[in-house]
């Protein structure tokens, strides 16, 4: 091979793994970034009282809004910003959807080069780092007409607004805050001999011991789970796995997001207990969950038990199998007199790096959308934190909506870390080593440990 | 020439700048390349040349980027998820590109003889080809599935199901079968162009000589193939490097960390960790690991031609 050969073929190898390397082109702006603690705190009980002094803008502003893309939740957005603009004829509303899947990476790109959205819609657990960098512009409390931060928080249920608060005040604000609790499909159980409602598991003990007369092995191959954790996501496998670590009294992540402790003899517990349920109830092999469809076995009729949220009220109430042949009871525990469950949702918040007059009115859109807790509920499906919601009209026709708000009550929000894909996806490695490979729980975990570690180094 | 000449001269230099004929010619030349070499430089050599300075940067997409020099490699050096995903990438190219080397010069040296429906076969064994990565992965996910096509054929051999997707010690062989049902064809069309293009008069000479067919095989056409060969190898190296969306939508990487290729780990490490500068550092790992590897068939083979 001659000297201009070498070159050319060198030149190749360069050309194709340069579609490898990230695409890092965009030189970023310099962001409005603000140093921040990244402690946080819950507001004060007693707060110095703000003077509502907003009146609301006569010259023209444009709102970029970008959202999640899901049909009800977007049907219903659809609806309200004409409202909106009607209400307001000087704000034009422009709206971009994307898919959940690339929301942080789009959302992450615009901003660092100050193409970002007036208001931003993003799963809760992602708001801290955005916070950190001093991306999020705090809730306008003169736009609100609330007096203190602590006056929003009361109409929310006990922990209702956590997620969006950082050393003391609110950042955003929850349109959805799912408990997730265990469905049942009555038809499986009526077949097994079971009822629904008095056979309910209320411990995992119960479920373990309830599993046998559900669970259906023909030869080699499972033709009906009793019950299966998720395996289609490290995300949903975290939203588990953390309130059984809780109910065994541990914590997954410190109050101030620095410290891991996926090792602990809490967690250990917790991982030892999933693969006794996993051996008894269920069989992963089988699953035909997807991140778009994470309830497709249930709603098939291959899955007796599943842990999910009231959205997915709608999706199930729609299928074939189970329609509304379905009963809902709170999360199984360890200790039921000790309750812990775990809360998650999407919510709304303000762009930091725009103009003054955009902010104030990207708070006041997020006001009027979620004024109404009960249409909420009934065109999204989505189940606002808030007080009250359980005695509207809606709420009383809602399948189970008591059920879901009383595990909200006992709920911690899943965890709020810049680092929650690397914790996730090492809580997912950890027990997919467990429950595939039969690895001892301690071993995985430590190795969970050693990778969250350095990730939050 | 006289005309070539006239239009390189329309170009109106000063005096000074007075240039002979071919270096004209030459000029010209490289006037009509700029436009190309401008687009390549733009849109392949500045994101390379971004990379690398990015890779001595703490970058998370929002803050700017802060210089931090080598650190990001040398974390690397002891990050046990790099290491394993090095790992896995190496065990991934060795055990694909093998036997694909192998399966496409067999189909190659099938399909370059006479027989029946002959454009119909090679047209069934190029669809793989042809096929999208995304379709193809999610296809071969329902035929690995506990009551998927594999493992029902598996039970008629009385087999019991196997995880594939779901056991760490299956599933980047599963991974890797794809890789190779996918690649094979490919490089067959490379071969099948290399055997056709040796000259008749060279197997004709050896057959007259009584040389049988391995014989042809072994000291005619493989010898001529030479070129071919050094080709589909390093392209089939690069290829396997950077398998992407196979494992991505199959496994995600999984199950703990089994199937989580290098590619994969720069791009989690890019964006879903947004650590843009350790994802650019991988990624200048990965283009070193391909380039030593390139030099090294490149240094053999041309030993060989020199021998």
């Amino acid at each position: 091979m001659k000297g201009s050969n070498l070159l050319a073929v060198l030149l190749l190898i360069a050309v194709l793994v340069t579609a490898c390397a990230p695409k890092t082109a965009v030189v970023p702006t310099e962001p409005a970034v603000v140093e921040q603690p990244t402690v946080v705190e819950k507001p004060a009980a007693t707060e110095v009282p703000v003077e509502a002094s907003w009146t609301f803008p006569t010259e023209n502003v444009t709102l970029e809004i970008w959202w999640h893309e899901y049909g009800p939740f977007t049907a219903y957005m659809e609806e309200m910003i004409p409202k909106y603009m009607e209400l307001h004829p000087n704000i034009t509303v422009n709206v971009t959807k994307v898919s959940s899947a690339d929301l942080n990476q789009k959302l992450s790109a615009a901003i660092a080069t100050g193409t970002g959205p007036d208001i931003l819609d993003q799963d809760a657990s992602y708001y801290v780092q955005y916070y950190e960098k001093g991306v999020l512009e705090p809730l306008n409390l003169d736009v609100w007409g609330a007096k203190s931060y602590g006056d929003v928080i009361e109409n929310y249920l006990p922990g209702g607004a956590d997620a969006g608060i950082f050393d003391g005040k609110i950042y955003s604000l929850p349109y959805q805050g799912n408990s997730m609790s265990l469905w049942i499909s009555n038809k499986l159980f009526v077949a097994a001999g079971l009822d629904p409602v008095k056979d309910a598991p209320k411990t995992w003990e119960d479920m373990i011991n309830i599993c046998p007369k559900l669970k259906i092995v023909d030869g080699n191959v499972t033709k009906q789970k009793a019950f299966d954790f998720p395996y289609h996501s490290a995300r949903w496998q975290l939203q588990q796995f953390q309130p059984l670590t809780e109910q065994f009294g541990g914590e997954l992540l410190s109050a101030d997001g620095k410290t891991v402790a996926l090792n602990s003899p809490a967690a250990v517990s917790a991982l030892t207990l999933w693969k006794r349920v996993t051996d008894a109830c269920g069989d992963p092999q089988t699953t035909m969950n997807t991140g778009s469809n994470p309830n497709q076995d249930f709603i098939d009729g291959r899955l007796a038990m599943w842990i999910t949220g009231p959205w997915a009220t709608p999706q199930i109430t729609a299928s074939e199998f189970v329609g509304d042949q379905f009963t809902v009871v709170g999360l199984p525990q360890v200790d039921p007199t000790n309750p812990r469950t775990m809360v998650y949702g999407w919510e709304w918040a303000v762009n930091a790096d725009r103009p003054e007059i955009n902010k104030q009115v990207a708070w006041d859109f997020i006001k009027f959308v979620l004024a109404s807790p009960e249409e909420w509920l009934a065109k999204a499906g989505f189940v606002q934190p808030v007080k009250g919601l359980l005695e509207t009209e809606t709420a009383k026709t809602f399948p189970f909506l008591s059920v879901h708000l009383k595990d909200v009550e006992t709920a911690t929000w899943y965890i709020r870390s810049g680092k929650v894909n690397e914790i996730s996806l090492a809580v997912g490695a950890a027990i997919e080593a467990v429950v595939y490979d039969n690895v001892n729980p301690q071993t995985a975990l430590d190795a969970a440990q050693a990778e969250a570690e350095n990730a939050l180094k | 020439m006289s005309q070539k000449l006239s239009i390189t001269q329309r170009i109106n230099f000063p005096h000074s700048f007075k240039l002979t004929a071919p270096r004209q010619q030459m000029l010209f030349g490289y006037l009509i390349l700029l436009p190309t070499l401008v687009i390549i430089f733009v849109f392949r050599f500045y994101p390379m040349l971004q990379a690398f300075y990015i890779s001595m940067t703490d970058y998370d997409l929002i803050k700017s980027p802060e210089f931090v020099g080598l650190s990001n490699f040398i974390d690397l050096l002891k990050d046990p998820l790099f290491l394993n995903s090095a790992q896995v990438s190496l065990t991934y190219v060795f055990f694909s590109v093998v036997p694909t080397w192998i399966i496409s010069m067999g189909l190659a040296l099938l399909f370059n003889r006479h027989i029946w429906f002959k454009n119909l076969f090679r047209s069934a064994v190029f669809m793989p080809v042809i096929m999208p990565s995304v379709v193809m992965a999610l296809v071969w996910t329902f035929m690995y599935h506990q009551q998927g096509v594999v493992n029902i054929i598996l039970g008629w051999l009385q087999i019991s199901p196997i995880p594939w997707l779901r056991s760490s010690s299956t599933a980047l062989w599963a991974v890797i079968l794809i890789g190779i049902w996918r690649a094979s064809p490919y490089f067959m069309v490379i071969f099948l162009a290399g055997l056709q293009a040796i000259p008749s008069d060279f197997l004709d000479a050896a057959q007259i000589d009584g040389a049988n067919s391995w014989q042809s095989f072994l000291y005619v056409k493989l010898p001529l193939l030479k070129p071919t060969t050094l080709l589909v190898i390093i392209m089939s190296i690069i290829t396997a490097m950077k398998v992407f969306a196979v494992p991505l939508i199959m496994t995600n990487g999984g199950p703990a960390n089994s199937t989580r290729v290098l590619p994969l780990f720069i791009y989690q490490t890019a964006f879903e960790f947004f650590d843009m500068g350790r994802a650019s550092a991988m990624s200048i790992f990965l283009f070193a690991a391909v380039m030593i590897i390139t030099v090294f068939q490149i240094r053999l083979f041309s030993a060989g031609e020199d021998e």
